[in-house]
């Protein structure tokens, strides 16, 4: 933070765009607490009192107090008055534009399809702001999360109270049934998890937001001092036959040249199982032998029903 | 007093003077009805001092300040019959945000829409939207409004590069990572942008082949460069951002999948049939490799009937696999 305000105070670009934000946002908070105003626009409330001194200068050609603007922060209240020519916001920039449009198509997605009346409403102000930044309907964003799960993890997480959720476990391709105690809702590359305790599991895990299923409140005990059972992990080991960006993209190794190997390691050894089988033939799994003859036995399997 | 506390305050004053004479020129600006010369805001704008040149030098900064900021100026002669020289003025309607009509839920919706940010690329500009739309001074319409909000997936990458060459219809050049890791230089005018399941994706008129296709932004080796455009460039009709990843119905894959199983798949069937112990479900093909990877991922509880071309690449992959590993 201490960084970002020194870079708000000394960019005398920004800190105008701001004094021209501040006269409008003045105007329809008259009376505004100081503290409250510097929040608002995320600067320290020393820096608010130095803008506001900077714009009690500002006016009309001439200067007198007659053309200067009418602003009071000496009581801890902001208040404005003549300032006419400030008084309505500045238009939205193109970056403002877009942030908008985004979050409206993503706001969209998660509204129910019977509220006609938000919906149109919605598609009705993405086309205004669209034009307003000159862009054609073509800014998409779509939540694959629902809502009312999301909510009902806030309230659980708020009332440190337990979930009962089913989860799609993408690995073992299984729906299972779980009893949790959430903890926090984190984002890591671009996904939401919940970071739970697992009652079924007796320990802590992270669950993807999107591949919850459906969520309930529950009474759960306090979990009782979390067992330390850490999962032990598979190393393996691959030859890549062909070079392929699925390849590179699934064992997240961007080097990948034909012939030369590689190793990893993973909790999942369905994962493993799952990943060479998906890879089609463009890598070799050399270890652990057991997966290997697992997935040579099942691609057998399904080549003979292929061929019937 | 230490000599360093001195200089910091020199600077902040520099920039308080700064910030001061734009807001000076910008109100000046818009106060006028008519076009003002340089040397009437040279004699009536406080803050344009020094010599001749300086004050020349002033100005200017200042104008391509005022302009990056998003404030138009117009540069215009204010008497026809002696226009020697230019004048200046910043119009109220380009100056202002204009929503037109607008309703308290309308702003409440924009509001919320803003808070997708949080945490995101956009957040900064996303805050200056909410000052802006909180300076029209409507209540929030708590009532009628969902709750919340999810976020958006944050990007890497400075997705307004590309909604600026949207806007504006330019070209990107940019080197992409093919399907064989090979690196192919690419020529495009983007005209859609979109984000799904955390990746960000842009979709353009390649013009190699004139055709559209869709690039994930993450597979964009190096930056973008940015040209002009092909003159006359139209939108293909009937483009909308929102379709890019539904495909025509022309390909569709009939697939079985055991019951209880193959969920990633069966969440992308657009029909679902039942058959005893399997469903037999209908995916629309956007790629087909990328589609037979997801088969495969599901091994023997998924199988393709249909169409010919999805079952050969499979077929392939399986022999592949069996030679590689048995």
């Amino acid at each position: 933070m201490a960084k970002n305000e020194s870079r708000k105070n000394a960019n005398p670009l920004e800190r105008a765009a701001r004094l021209l934000d501040l006269v409008p946002y003045i105007n329809t908070h008259q009376g505004i607490p100081l503290s409250e105003l510097a929040e608002a626009f995320e600067v320290s409330t020393e820096q608010m009192v130095s803008d506001l001194t900077t714009l009690w200068m500002c006016g009309l050609p001439g200067y007198t107090p007659l053309e200067l603007m009418d602003l009071e922060f000496e009581s801890g209240y902001v208040t404005i008055r003549n300032a006419p020519t400030l008084a309505k916001p500045r238009s939205i920039t193109h970056e403002e534009g877009v942030a908008l449009v985004l979050g409206l198509d993503l706001l969209r997605s998660t509204i129910s399809s019977d509220r006609t009346d938000l919906l149109a409403a919605i598609d009705v102000l993405a086309k205004r702001i669209a034009e307003l930044v000159n862009l054609p309907s073509a800014l998409s964003a779509l939540s694959h999360i629902d809502q009312g799960i999301v909510s009902s993890i806030q309230s659980a997480i708020s009332d440190r109270g337990g979930l009962s959720i089913t989860y799609h476990a993408l690995y073992k391709d299984e729906i299972t049934s779980r009893e949790v105690l959430p903890v926090e809702v984190i984002e890591s590359q671009g996904y939401s998890y919940l970071h739970a305790y697992c009652f079924t599991a007796e320990d802590f895990r992270h669950f993807r937001l999107d591949r919850i299923q459906s969520a309930k409140f529950i009474q759960v005990e306090k979990p009782s001092r979390a067992s330390a059972s850490s999962a032990e992990k598979t190393n393996f080991e691959l030859r890549v036959v062909e070079s392929s960006r699925d390849v590179a993209e699934r064992f997240e190794r961007m080097d990948v040249q034909a012939g030369s190997t590689f190793s990893g390691s993973s909790f999942s050894r369905h994962w493993i199982e799952r990943s060479v089988l998906a890879s089609g033939g463009a890598v070799e799994l050399l270890s652990p032998t057991e997966i290997r003859s697992e997935v040579a036995r099942r691609a057998g399997l399904m080549l003979n029903r292929y061929s019937d | 007093m230490s000599f360093l506390a001195d200089a910091d305050q020199q600077r902040a004053l520099t920039v308080s003077r700064k910030s001061e004479r734009l807001i000076n020129l910008t109100i000046a600006l818009l106060a006028t009805k008519r076009y003002i010369t340089k040397s009437e805001i040279f004699k009536s704008v406080e803050g344009y001092e020094g010599s001749a040149e300086s004050k020349e030098r002033m100005f200017e900064r200042d104008k391509d300040d005022l302009r990056s900021l998003g404030i138009e100026i117009e540069v215009g002669s204010f008497d026809p019959l002696f226009n020697d020289e230019a004048g200046y003025r910043i119009k109220q309607e380009s100056y202002q945000l204009d929503l037109g009509a607008i309703t308290t839920l309308e702003v409440s919706l924009l509001s919320l829409a803003a808070k997708a940010w949080q945490g995101a690329s956009l957040n900064d500009a996303a805050q200056r939207a909410l000052v802006k739309l909180s300076s029209l001074g409507f209540p929030l319409d708590e009532a009628n409004l969902p709750g919340s909000i999810p976020s958006i997936s944050n990007s890497e990458f400075d997705i307004t590069v590309v909604t600026r060459a949207i806007a504006e219809r330019q070209v990107l050049e940019f080197l992409y990572r093919g399907h064989d890791l090979s690196s192919e230089s690419r020529r495009v005018v983007p005209i859609g942008l979109s984000t799904r399941s955390g990746f960000w994706y842009f979709t353009g008129v390649d013009q190699a082949v004139q055709e559209i296709r869709t690039f994930r932004f993450d597979r964009v080796l190096e930056g973008f460069n940015v040209h002009k455009g092909p003159k006359d460039f139209e939108i293909p009709e009937g483009f909308e951002a929102s379709q890019v990843f539904e495909s025509d119905a022309a390909s569709v894959a009939i697939i079985d999948i055991r019951k209880g199983k193959c969920n990633s798949l069966r969440a992308l069937a657009t029909s679902t049939k039942s058959i005893g112990e399997w469903d037999q479900i209908q995916i629309p093909i956007l790629d087909v490799k990328t589609l037979s990877a997801l088969v495969l991922w599901h091994g023997e509880d998924a199988y393709v009937h249909a169409p010919e071309e999805l079952r050969m690449q499979i077929v392939e992959s399986l022999k592949a696999l069996v030679g590689n590993h048995g």
